[in-house]
């Protein structure tokens, strides 16, 4: 079908106001979250309901139509970028259907913000508790779409862990329900299967969701340090000690002085080589026991001082550094590569340590922001795309650091997703029969690979697989550096 | 014990040896079933197949770093042994399912199985950080990883885990771990007769300021099977620093009714179902029905009355329930039949049964298949094309 006609088609579905065919009208949609990755959509549809989206996803499936679901589009890993395949923007899905205090749970549409699902629910006091810290603009789709963390999944778990049931459209236009919005699942996990699969299975229309109760209480303490090697091993220490801390979190010095030169400041000493955010919840009596015994950690491992909220105030001020670093580091330099490996926890001091010296051999400066207490690595590295000296630099410095990550026995990606930016690295992970395996996966819920085509699995994997010389996945992934620098 | 560099590394020595086996029983199209260390061989729908594919002698451990709290065990480990392993360094696996102790960690993983620390710590699907598994043509599958946190690649996972061997058989597994909770607290309280008074005392004890581990609600039989007064009670399982512990319990005891109980009580719970009340525990000629009710959790106390008016008249029938997730398990004896599964079934319309085991002859009439939809169907022809995977134990 033509763009013109397939144009019309759509127009007729949503109206001409959210049909958008002009180069300079989806601009805006050439890029998500990371920055580095441009691609242009042929043509963007906002469907603004349910029917709206069933029959959009007909009409794609009846002609035959690759097309990208995004949400706010502020995934981190490229993944809801459309290149020259129709971008259908979910946004507009934005009604929280039902709250069931006492079942604890929601029905929300998939374009629902994850921070106003969250207010909704607050006072009934109950939580929806994956926070990534795009919540204030994610969407609860794309949320699923990318299996979200966020600093408190360290004890509540990620978005997995919080879905009960989805009513998803496939590409083929049949809406199916994954999991059971009742009780308990018998047969295949589907849901499992569809949460996380990065918007190539399908696209969500409601999603049931469980909510949790707020903590009776809260204790957010700053312990900072002079030796990032100090606050690794405590960070271990902790985690081994078996506190479950409801969020542990580290920032290195370059972060803090970002952070703290910026309209987010938080009050973190700017002298410190590294600080740690911790909050503990629970009972009112059993978090200053947690907190004491946290305290007592921090400080025989080196803390310089540990300091404690004293009120919500200067909690939401200490998280407000945290979850607004990486925006801060755009003071830093226009372009941002953000990395998301994940390590075993006893593995952070050493890595840690490899991670500087890599960045030090390639003149790069990286800003260490992550979940420690799931071993979640954010190593980004501000950097200016448009010198290509430090580009390739900045380019072989994260080859260098995921390496490392995955030498440690890690994985490539915590809770951004693999899209388009960390494609080139899966087969560091998985094998070939495996990633063979993930495709087939993939084709029980889209045959034709028409939902998001071209992320998370090579392409090359999904022929059937055979022995292969080595080094061909590097050859076929030129693309990444260059994408990457643009 | 080290992790290996890549998880892209060759299959472990398991996968190979089962892989051998796999792909000469899909040159031949000969059914295989799989097994652990063969204590459920009559749960599920039943299988036909030429030959046994045991994964028991696959057991080792491969890599425990206590202080990542994960473990990647071959398939073959018992429960038995992973605890053992993990109480050395004041760790568990905080999954309890029904059933014997010399249960494998894979046959955990593959039926799903779970017990009453569900309520707090989920169910195998929340707690497998990674698998490996040979699926039915013979190739060496992985999905997720060693870390704890992890989004690479689609969930195969999830996919496996609860999918009773007919996507793969699970060669290798790598858990979550927990520190075991220090001041571990069994508690029981009185439930009053009736309905509202039920649902009352479940919505209390539920939305206190607590996290209790486990929260189980039994019948008066099940109660006196685990060595209790023969009273229908709420069972209660704290654990946490001594001032948490202290609060959790001063708040349930002013609920009344509240009694501190021995914690082995948690353990007989475990093996209830095999239990024909006076005899020897597994020594049942025939298998018991079980079978899981499950609804929104408010229904609970709904459900509870319900299954206790639809089994009141089977001499041996028990049940308990897991009110914080909306399940009640009922345990019948081989005598109530048809009869006794089927007043079970028609007491509950509009929940969801799950059948964990049930004589061969019932599963036609009470549950023929989960894996009818199209979705499943095409799940189950891209991993075991010729279907030698345990055939049958979903249904058609």
């Amino acid at each position: 079908m033509s763009d013109t006609a397939l144009a019309e088609k759509l127009v007729e579905i949503v109206g001409a106001r959210f049909v958008l065919e002009r180069e300079s009208d989806l601009l805006v949609y050439n890029s998500d979250g990371l920055p580095g990755y441009r691609r242009k959509p042929r043509l963007a549809v906002f469907p603004g309901s349910r029917e709206e989206t069933v029959a959009v996803v007909r009409a794609l499936a009846a002609s035959g139509t690759s097309f990208v679901p995004r949400g706010a589009g502020t995934g981190l890993s490229g993944g809801a970028l459309a290149d020259d395949v129709v971008l259908l923007g979910l946004h507009r899905l934005k009604r929280v259907l039902s709250i069931d205090h006492e079942n604890l749970r929601a029905v929300v549409e998939p374009g629902v913000v994850n921070l106003s699902l969250n207010r909704t629910v607050a006072p009934l006091g109950l939580l929806y508790a994956p926070d990534p810290s795009s919540e204030a603009a994610c969407t609860i789709g794309g949320n699923i779409a990318e299996n979200a963390g966020g600093p408190h999944c360290l004890k509540y778990g990620v978005t997995l862990n919080h879905v009960i049931a989805i009513t998803a459209i496939l590409p083929d236009g049949e809406i199916v329900v994954l999991g059971n919005p009742e009780g308990e699942i018998d047969g295949y996990d589907l849901r499992g299967a569809f949460v996380g699969s990065e918007g190539c299975f399908g696209v969500a229309l409601d999603v049931t969701v469980r909510l949790t109760r707020k903590p009776a209480a809260l204790r957010t303490m700053l312990a900072d340090f002079v030796s990032v090697d100090d606050a690794a091993r405590v960070t271990s220490a902790i985690i081994a000690s078996g506190i479950v801390p409801a969020a542990l979190e580290f920032m290195d010095s370059p972060t803090i002085k970002v952070v703290e030169s910026s309209v987010y400041a938080a009050g973190y000493p700017a002298d410190a080589a590294a600080v740690l955010l911790i909050e503990v919840d629970g009972t009112e009596a059993g978090v200053n026991a947690d907190r004491d015994a946290i305290r007592e950690i921090c400080i025989s491992g080196g803390a310089r001082t540990v300091k404690v909220a004293q009120n919500d105030a200067e909690r939401t001020r200490l998280w407000q550094g945290r979850k607004k670093a990486f925006g801060a580091m755009g003071r830093m330099a226009p372009h941002l590569v953000v990395q998301d490996a994940v390590i075993p926890r006893t593995k952070l001091a050493e890595v840690l340590a490899r991670i500087s010296r890599i960045a030090a051999e390639h003149r790069v400066t990286v800003c260490n922001v992550f979940h420690a207490g799931d071993g979640n690595l954010h190593p980004n590295i501000p950097y200016n795309a448009d010198d290509p000296d430090e580009a390739a630099r900045v380019h072989l410095s994260m080859g260098e650091i995921m390496r490392a990550c995955v030498d440690a026995g890690g994985s490539i990606t915590g809770e951004h997703g693999v899209g388009l930016d960390k494609i080139g690295y899966i087969e560091l992970i998985f094998s070939p029969e495996s990633l063979n395996a993930m495709c087939k996966l993939r084709e029980v819920f889209d045959p034709d690979h028409r939902s998001n085509p071209g992320k998370v699995v090579p392409i090359h994997s999904c022929q059937e697989w055979r022995a292969t010389p080595a080094g061909r996945s590097s050859e076929e992934h030129g693309e990444l550096a260059g994408a990457a620098s643009t | 014990m080290t992790a290996s560099a890549t998880l892209a590394s060759e299959p472990s020595v398991a996968a190979q040896a089962v892989r051998d086996v796999i792909r000469n029983s899909f040159e031949q199209a000969a059914p295989l079933r799989i097994s652990g260390g063969s204590n459920w061989l009559d749960a599920g729908r039943p299988v036909t197949a030429e030959n046994n594919l045991s994964l028991a002698e696959h057991s080792g451990v491969i890599d425990y770093v206590p202080g990542d709290l994960t473990i990647t065990v071959s398939a073959g480990a018992t429960l038995r042994e992973i605890e053992r392993l993990t109480a050395e360094h004041g760790q568990w696996f905080p999954l309890d399912p029904h059933g014997s102790e010399d249960g494998t960690i894979g046959a955990t993983i593959a039926s799903g199985s779970f017990g009453p620390l569900a309520h707090s710590f989920g169910r195998a699907r929340d707690l497998v950080l990674g698998v490996e598994f040979v699926t039915g043509d013979g190739k060496v599958v992985r999905g997720g990883g060693r870390v704890v946190k992890n989004v690479a690649g689609f969930d195969l996972v999830r996919l496996v885990t609860g999918s009773w061997g007919t996507i793969g058989a699970i060669t290798e597994v790598t858990l979550r771990l927990y520190s075991r909770p220090p001041l571990p607290v069994s508690l029981a309280l009185t439930v009053p007769d009736g309905q509202p008074a039920l649902a009352h005392r479940i919505k209390s004890l539920l939305s206190l300021p607590s996290s209790p581990l486990a929260v189980e609600l039994v019948d008066t039989e099940v109660a006196g099977l685990t060595g209790l007064p023969c009273n229908k009670t709420l069972l209660v399982a704290l654990g946490g620093n001594r001032a948490a512990v202290a609060a959790q319990m001063d708040s349930i005891a002013a609920l009344g009714g509240m009694t501190e109980i021995f914690p082995e009580v948690w353990r007989r719970l475990r093996v209830v179902d095999d239990i024909p009340a006076g005899s020897h525990p597994y020594d049942h000629p025939t298998p018991n029905i079980v079978l899981r009710v499950s609804a929104l959790p408010a229904r609970i106390s709904d459900l509870w009355t319900t299954l206790e008016k639809a089994i009141e008249q089977i001499p041996g029938a028990r049940m308990h329930a897991t009110p914080g997730l909306g399940i009640a398990r009922c345990i019948l004896p081989p005598s109530a039949g048809f009869e006794g599964a089927h007043a079970v079934t028609e007491a509950c319309l509009n929940t969801t049964i799950v059948c964990e085991r049930m004589p061969r002859e019932l599963w036609p009439l009470i549950s023929p298949t989960v894996v009818g939809d199209k979705v499943s169907q095409r799940i189950k022809r891209a991993f075991d094309p010729r279907n030698i995977l345990n055939p049958g134990i979903l249904g058609r």
